[in-house]
């Protein structure tokens, strides 16, 4: 999609710097993203002067003046601008109640267009608790279903994700979405390698399958913090955007490329800590490309090593001869708080309202945790089989 | 106005010209003596957090020592930020009573006087009593402003001991020996060489003439620092070594105003809530410790004012960026923490009247009877006796 041009006069500045930035970045975006914004840009070339009124009242309150804001350039001084600005709340509760206008004509154009969708969180064996414990920032939403798991763990996930114990490609409910709706709309975010055996055409993100290239970032970011070249994290993200991924899964596509790139030093702790990555991937995922299938699949974090920890950038393997041990009851308090990240993530946008299964699994648990809207696939009563698991949500995405 | 309260004013304000002025005299003196014992110590949880994990109902286990204190002491339920959402404008908010809107990363000083440089100006202080002892390594300039009638000469003494730390240890992780991490007697040598030979290139500010640390002063942070690394558990956290640091500092100097900045608890950026809340309950524990020392210390039993808040929340769960990973969403969990007020002067109370984090240096103003200009500030008369 060729990028769109809009006549922004009308528009205050603050407000049409934000979406000329988009415009700019407009080959690394996702397709979802780029309708999104056609659909915005159009709205908004049409909206009238009414709507942006306080917010055309309050910009040379702000200072903001054709010297300090130029139209059509957004930069780092004018981030700093807003966010030092004494009526910077004031600016945020403006736009807020600007979008609080725009969205409902936007969203209704897409609900038009509904259709089901499906988010998997698998949790890793080993977490210190019991079904009881495992999803309580999720109760009083769902219910919890009664599964029956096979002996072999390694077959949890093939079950889950393909329908048979070992990996059969020809039955992936990723491979088939992307295969039906396209590749940015299955996809599979993972701490270990799991995932990658049941997908070929889905859009994959494994942590460990990075393994190489956040070690580049992080000595990358490392030197640059030595040379004290930058002033603080907006600058540091500045000089790392030419750092993209030289691995060959992701340097043909750009939009990916551009996302793996922005996930790993935008996202925190996503470069140190693998379950930090996992949320923040699949959460951008969703904000960003709103697949339609999204298996996030946990494991468990390493214990922080003494001193070790204050060298962020630092392999802590090599940082420390103390052995590297595994903190179960650290990872399930970490996770139990990124289910409800990643299931609010989804209930933010109008493609996933009323319409989207969450399946919070737990690898060798005897149950999981539903949220589904009632006329899910999948009965209450008996201990169900993954395989059942993997049939109503076949079912539910329409994956013939 | 209650009519108590009134009286309590007009009384106070016809005083100097009903009295002998003997009597007036004596009062006076009465203040002085006070004011020259008083001492006060900012406790801030530096890096932000929640009052869901804190001072909530479901927080408080998180913080056991504070949950018992809270009731020896005087408890403002929401201390508001309103100012810029980034670490130290937070703090020199906090320090200078005026709201700054300066370098987010301590490339600038606060553009306000501080209240260390109020205080030590005003009263004639030495520099050995006022100081700054932050876990935050970009926190190099919060001792003083860029006040030109204020400045350096009057600011605090500012150590940044985890910077120290993390010189050592780089040092030690970079050599291809077999000394690494493991080996406490190695990040000590390392530590004692850069406080004898560069404590300048750790960011640290500690006045005096020459540019030669006082040997007091090295003595004294060589000697926190063998504690430290020695001490009976493996020490892991740039927030125990503040709490050494700043032990000795009060056992040695005695210092009448102190900002300690306790920061593990930023470790939320990394995205483990398991971490955030160990580094919760740690400042809960060294702040607990700091009381206790207090109380243990005669130069301060009796005669300390503690005023403990966070620097900031940290985004509601609710949030659209990521929760509690970040605090710049502005929301009402990111603004509202709360404040603490321990020890001399204060009664035991709490109050859902809202104070602001430019209050605070109103407030230790006032508790040591400086009357600083032009701050937006209030002192907050609860705590002030």
């Amino acid at each position: 999609m060729a990028v769109p041009r809009f006549d922004f006069a009308h528009v205050p500045v603050t407000f049409a710097a934000y979406f000329n930035e988009q415009l700019r970045g407009w080959e690394a975006l996702f397709p979802a993203e780029q309708a999104y914004f056609e659909r915005l840009g159009t709205y908004l070339e049409k909206a009238p002067p009414a709507m942006f009124a306080s917010l055309a009242e309050l910009e040379p309150r702000m200072g903001v003046t054709p010297q300090t804001w130029p139209r059509g350039r957004f930069t780092l001084q004018q981030v700093d601008f807003l966010n030092r600005n004494a009526l910077y709340p004031e600016w945020r509760r403006v736009i807020t109640q600007i979008f609080d206008q725009i969205n409902p004509v936007l969203d209704g154009e897409i609900a038009a267009k509904g259709q089901p969708r499906l988010v998997m969180v698998i949790a890793p064996a080993d977490l210190p608790v019991g079904p009881d414990r495992m999803w309580t920032r999720l109760k009083g939403r769902g219910r919890r279903v009664s599964l029956a798991v096979p002996d072999d763990l390694s077959q949890y996930v093939p079950l889950a994700i393909t329908g048979k114990p070992v990996p059969d490609l020809a039955g992936s409910l990723l491979d088939l979405c992307a295969a039906a709706r396209g590749p940015y709309s299955a996809w599979s975010v993972e701490t270990g390698e799991a995932l990658a055996g049941c997908a070929r055409k889905a859009t994959q993100l494994s942590y460990e399958k990075l393994s190489a290239y956040r070690q580049r970032l992080m000595e990358e970011v490392q030197k640059i913090a030595e040379k004290g070249e930058v002033r603080g994290p907006r600058q540091l993200g500045e000089k790392l955007k030419t750092l993209q991924p030289r691995d060959a899964e992701y340097s043909r596509d750009p939009v990916m490329s551009e996302f793996v790139r922005a996930t790993l030093l935008a996202g925190n702790g996503t470069l140190l800590v693998n379950n930090t990555f996992v949320e923040w991937a699949t959460v951008q995922a969703i904000r960003r490309a709103k697949p339609s299938l999204v298996v996030a699949n946990f494991g468990i974090r390493n214990k922080v090593k003494p001193f070790s920890s204050l060298l962020i950038f630092e392999d802590q393997d090599k940082a420390t001869a103390i052995p590297t041990q595994a903190d179960m009851l650290g990872s399930y308090v970490d996770l139990e708080i990124f289910y409800q990240y990643v299931f609010q993530e989804a209930g933010k946008y109008v493609e996933y309202r009323n319409n989207t299964a969450y399946l919070f699994l737990a690898e060798g648990m005897d149950e999981m945790h539903l949220i589904a809207p009632p006329d899910f696939p999948l009965s209450a009563g008996e201990r169900a089989p993954l395989t059942a698991i993997y049939r109503a949500a076949r079912e539910w995405l329409r994956l013939s | 106005m209650r009519t108590r309260d009134f009286l309590k004013l007009a009384g106070l304000s016809i005083a100097s010209r009903i009295l002998p002025a003997s009597v007036m005299s004596l009062w006076a003196q009465a203040a002085e003596a006070q004011a020259k014992g008083r001492k006060v110590i900012l406790v801030t949880f530096g890096g932000g957090v929640r009052t869901s994990e804190t001072f909530s109902p479901e927080g408080l286990h998180n913080i056991p020592r504070l949950a018992k204190l809270q009731h020896d002491g005087f408890f403002y339920q929401t201390c508001q930020n309103q100012g810029v959402l980034s670490h130290f404008n937070s703090t020199a908010s906090i320090v200078t009573g005026n709201w700054q809107r300066v370098d987010d990363f301590g490339f600038e000083a606060p553009a306000s006087a501080t209240v260390f440089e109020q205080f030590r100006k005003a009263h004639k202080a030495g520099p050995l009593d006022a100081w700054v002892i932050a876990t935050n390594k970009s926190f190099a300039a919060m001792g003083s402003s860029a006040q030109r009638e204020f400045g350096a000469p009057y600011g605090a003494n500012v150590i940044l001991p985890k910077q120290l730390l993390l010189d050592a240890v780089k040092d030690i992780v970079k050599k291809p020996s077999a000394a690494n991490l493991s080996d406490r007697d190695a990040v000590h040598r390392r530590l004692e060489t850069i406080l004898q030979e560069g404590y300048e290139s750790v960011g640290w500010t500690i006045f005096k003439g020459s540019r030669q640390m006082d040997k007091h002063v090295q003595s004294t942070l060589t000697r926190a620092l063998g504690e430290f690394i020695n001490g009976p558990e493996a020490p892991s956290s740039g927030d125990e070594l503040t709490y050494f640091i700043t032990r000795e500092v009060m056992r040695e100097f005695s210092p009448r105003l102190m900002l300690v900045n306790f920061w593990d608890m930023d470790v939320a950026h990394w995205g483990s809530y398991s971490l955030y809340l160990q580094a919760v309950t740690r400042t809960d524990r060294l702040t607990g410790m700091l009381w206790d020392e207090i109380q243990a210390n005669p130069k301060y039993k009796d005669q300390t004012t503690l005023l403990i808040l966070p620097e900031l929340g940290r985004d509601g769960d609710q949030n659209t960026a990521n929760g509690f990973l970040n605090h710049r969403s502005g929301d009402p969990s990111c603004r509202n923490t709360w404040l603490l007020a321990l020890g001399a002067g204060v009664t035991k109370g709490a109050t859902d009247k809202p104070i602001r984090h430019v209050d605070v240096a109103a407030t230790a103003a006032a508790m040591l009877d400086l009357k600083p200009e032009g701050l937006a500030g209030q002192p907050a008369r609860e705590i002030l006796v």
